[in-house]
């Protein structure tokens, strides 16, 4: 009967949704297998039908007759990702004004780079990556000069990971100056970018870099195989190879980093992390990461030692302080009275006795309008934005109170909350603690203190089970292994020596002792 | 295997549900649905078997800016009989509309009549029962009914109650005055079955033109003090031998006590002892207990005899003969020889009056000797409280200065007045 009961449930769980009827495209594929033909109007034909020309605007045919040659030709390009000037330059005035006899078109155009390809399938990719093809009468293979030029935005300031001393470039839209901004910091033969493509339909490129000489090479093969097991279509930012490749993917612990940082790109690349960038992510993944790695901030770095560990120990707190203030309160309002100071208790009890909600009902009234004023307030378009902190400030705020309708020490309590949870800057952490205080505040409700002590060490036990890419989410704390100690304070500078050993790099030791 | 997991989890997920409706939410209680005693007084009520009791209510709308300022009373005191202050509240909710609690009770008042009595540890061992009732809440003795003394008890600046009894028992026990009774001492004490516990003495009814002493040597009622302020004393301390109060002590016996006892701290003692330099008047100093007493016993002898020396620090406030002690040495090691002996004489003139008239110890000085035994069966076998009366026990005071007021100097009266 029980049985019975759970496989119903389970039927309509898995019946599948009906599809729409699909049109073949077997006649495309099997046409981008061949190699390309001898003639150029043949080849012209071919192309003009991949790309759909004269319909497709930016695609752009030029046909030439290469007067050193007497052969016709033409050239294939993507006006709106190739740098037109260069084409015209390097490639076409050349090709028209050249009077040298060698024959060899290697010979007449300057561009700077110079491949030949024959298989159709294979220039339609270049093409696509903003490759212009030459194309020559009666040669049976493609020339590919590098002319592209993607639009992008410039290097700008890091804005979500601000820091005061410190590098303030960010990365932005474009790998190549992604890869820049790290090169720049590590001049090092051993920092590798290998690029391959993830998906299917768009041809996007993920960039992975390592330094080979730090790496764990069990490791690097373990993410390479995550990335070639990826079978997608189209990805369009980074975010989503980092749901694809992480390993638990509906918890609510963040297993990879996400920073748009350079500078914490290298620093985590130094140590034998990966990083991974997508062509056009305005940020970069890195691989595994442990818990303190959400938690951590470049800016302790930056700061002197005493000022960054006491960076790092309010944001400690902070974190502790986001987490429980919500649910202690519920707990010690419902459950523990008694451990409440009289003067507070007996505030408390007055405020409360106009209320007409329960205290809990109270606590998750203000916990969600707080949470919808920051989700309100990011989406605000930013001339209306001003109006958000009005009318959150006042109507909620104070109005609330003097309506009855909430107790001021509840304000007090969500807002210090809600600042605190700020301070956890690590996007991923920040949505782990504000969902977890729900968590917390019903386990609160329910079982007070008791409750609550008995959830946070489920999470723990939880948190101690987790791993990202083989290692321990709590490592180096626990399990321990030898690092620079760089968990919830960290040393001098100069006494941080050790690579992490969880990573198990090549290199262990970064320096001597100082 | 998909579908094991699905079933596993289903099934988590109905036994987690079934956990929470059968225990979540139990003994929940909002605060502000509560009534909150913050004193409670015990009396023998006129039927056998039964308590008077008193609470005294805080009303939490008063003094909280938030609420907006009320009109009613700061707190509520009603008196009800009843087996036990456990079923008590219960018949209180006659009278008070919200759940009575004791989460928040500071001090427990038991009238004199009621101490003295045999019966009255019985009562009283409920408050180990009750969950509510905390170890660090404070008994006192009234001398009068508590149900009286609750009543006529009407602070005037602290309005509120608890902050009252709070800033009353805490300063009191800073100045020496009051002994530290909260009811954790009283189950240790009277459990050890030892020594004496001594319970705070207070009186709502002062007497009627009370003799003047030097300024600790009161009982709750005896100070005279004229005025509009409240008519409530709390001064001296009460004595439990066994759980039944058998006596007194007045303020400087009180304070004795707690400088002799090495688990009470003591922090402001404000004192006067004889001018040597001139009979008539008395010298205020301040009494600072910086080491611990240094207890050494010969429990071996037929009379065992236990020698306590107490180190204290002396701040000497005032000068009325106009010594300058600072430049001379000789005044000096006078002063220091009159301090030594008034204090001495104190001192054992407590432990006498403890071992003659109460047969016990009213500091836990058997914590001391039971480092002499090797185990607790010789321990038990020697009997403490029966062989305390009989001990040879001597108190010696070694006195160190640390200064004679703010300024040092005094004017030569003799040149002054030429």
């Amino acid at each position: 009967m029980r049985r019975k009961i759970f496989k119903r449930i389970l039927k309509k769980i898995k019946t599948p949704t009906p599809n729409p009827p699909e049109v073949s495209s077997h006649g495309d594929i099997a046409l981008k297998k061949q190699n390309i033909k001898e003639t150029l109007d043949q080849n012209l034909k071919i192309f003009k039908y991949l790309y759909t020309v004269p319909d497709n605007v930016d695609v752009k045919i030029r046909e030439i007759t290469i007067p050193s040659l007497n052969r016709n030709a033409a050239i294939l390009y993507i006006a709106s990702i190739s740098d037109v000037i260069d084409i015209e330059e390097r490639i076409l005035h050349p090709l028209l004004h050249h009077s040298d006899g060698s024959g060899k078109i290697e010979n007449i155009v300057s561009a700077q780079t110079l491949k030949t390809a024959q298989k159709i399938e294979d220039i339609v990719n270049e093409v696509n990556g903003g490759v212009t093809a030459l194309f020559v009468d009666g040669d049976r293979q493609c020339y590919l000069m590098e002319m592209q030029n993607f639009q992008s935005r410039s290097i700008g300031m890091a804005e979500n990971e601000v820091v005061l001393k410190g590098p303030k470039e960010s990365f932005t839209e474009k790998a190549i100056i992604n890869i820049s901004l790290v090169r720049k910091l590590i001049r090092d033969e051993n920092l590798v970018a290998e690029r391959t493509v993830i998906s299917k339909r768009s041809n996007n490129g993920l960039f992975m870099l390592y330094v080979k000489d730090l790496v764990n090479d069990e490791l690097l093969n373990e993410v390479k195989s995550r990335i070639s097991k990826l079978d997608l279509a189209a990805v369009h930012s980074i975010s989503f190879v980092e749901q694809l490749i992480e390993e638990r993917k509906s918890s609510l612990f963040p297993t990879v980093l996400y920073t748009e940082r350079p500078d914490r790109a290298s620093a985590f690349l130094e140590e034998g992390h990966i990083v991974l960038m997508l062509d056009s992510s305005p940020a970069c993944l890195i691989v595994p990461t442990t818990f303190w790695a959400h938690f951590h901030n470049p800016e302790e770095h930056y700061l002197r030692y005493p000022y960054g560990n006491f960076t790092r120990l309010l944001r400690f707190l902070a974190l502790f302080i986001a987490l429980f203030i919500s649910p202690l309160y519920v707990a010690i309002a419902n459950y523990h009275s008694g451990m409440i100071p009289p003067d507070l208790l007996l505030a408390i009890a007055a405020t409360r006795e106009k209320v007409p909600f329960p205290a809990i009902i109270e606590i998750i009234m203000m916990e969600f309008a707080f949470e919808l004023i920051r989700e309100a307030g990011l989406r605000v378009p930013s001339p209306i934005g001003p109006t958000i902190g009005i009318v959150g400030a006042l109507i909620l705020g104070q109005a609330a109170v003097q309506a009855n309708i909430i107790s001021p020490l509840v304000i007090i309590i969500v807002a210090l909350g809600g600042l605190t949870s700020f301070a956890i800057n690590d996007v991923n952490l920040n949505y782990t603690v504000r969902l977890m205080k729900f968590i917390f505040i019903f386990a609160a409700g329910i079982l007070g203190v008791y409750g609550l002590t008995a959830s946070f060490i489920l999470c723990l036990f939880y948190m101690v089970s987790i791993k990202s890419f083989g290692v321990p989410y709590l490592a180096p704390y626990t399990p321990t292994y030898r690092s620079s100690e760089d968990i919830v304070t960290r040393k001098r500078i100069g006494s941080e020596r050790f690579r992490p050993g969880y990573l198990k790099p090549k290199d262990s030791i970064k320096k001597g002792e100082v | 295997m998909e579908e094991r997991i699905m079933y596993r989890t289903l099934l988590l997920i109905l036994v987690l549900l079934f956990t929470v409706c059968l225990a979540g939410c139990y003994d929940l209680k909002e605060v502000d649905q509560r009534a909150y005693v913050i004193a409670m007084g015990l009396d023998k009520s006129e039927r056998e078997n039964q308590l008077k009791i008193t609470y005294i209510i805080a009303n939490p709308e008063v003094g909280s800016l938030v609420g907006g300022s009320t009109d009613e009373p700061p707190q509520e005191t009603i008196t009800v009989h009843s087996s036990d202050f456990i079923t008590a509240k219960n018949t209180a909710n006659t009278v008070v509309s919200k759940q009575l609690t004791y989460e928040m009770l500071q001090i427990m008042v038991v009238s004199e009549e009621l101490a003295s009595r045999k019966d009255f540890i019985r009562w009283f061992y409920d408050t180990t029962k009750d969950r509510e009732i905390r170890r660090d809440t404070y008994l006192a003795i009234s001398k009068e009914d508590a149900s009286e003394y609750l009543q006529n008890n009407k602070p005037q600046l602290e309005t509120r109650p608890h902050k009252y009894f709070q800033f009353m028992i805490t300063r009191g026990v800073e100045t020496g005055m009051l002994p530290d009774s909260t009811f954790h001492r009283f189950y240790e004490i009277t459990e050890q079955d030892a020594d004496l516990f001594l319970a705070i003495y207070t009186t709502s009814k002062p007497a009627k033109d009370p003799p003047a002493r030097h300024e600790d040597e009161y009982m709750a009622g005896e100070v005279n003090a004229k005025g509009d302020a409240n008519k409530t004393q709390f001064a001296g301390a009460a004595v439990f031998k066994e759980g039944v109060m058998i006596g007194k002590l007045n303020g400087q016996e009180t304070r004795i006590a707690s400088v002799l006892d090495e688990t009470t701290d003591i922090k402001d003692v404000l004192s006067t002892i004889h001018d040597p330099f001139n009979k008539e008047y008395r010298l205020a100093v301040r009494i600072l207990k910086k080491q611990n007493n240094e207890v050494t016993m010969n429990l071996e002898k037929s009379t065992p005899e236990i020698r306590i020396k107490v180190p204290l620090v002396v701040d000497v406030l005032s000068d009325r003969s106009m010594v300058d002690y600072t430049k001379d040495t000789r005044k000096r090691e006078i002063l220091r020889r009159q301090i030594k002996v008034d204090f001495e004489r104190e001192y054992n003139g407590l432990i006498a009056k403890s071992q003659q008239e109460f047969k016990g110890c009213p500091f836990p000085l058997s914590l001391d000797a039971r480092k002499y035994f090797l185990t607790i069966k010789e321990y038990k076998n020697f009997d403490w409280m029966k062989t305390y009366p009989d001990m040879d026990i001597h108190v010696t005071v070694n006195i160190f200065f640390t200064g004679f007021g703010k300024q040092t100097k005094v004017p030569n009266i003799k040149h002054m007045r030429d």
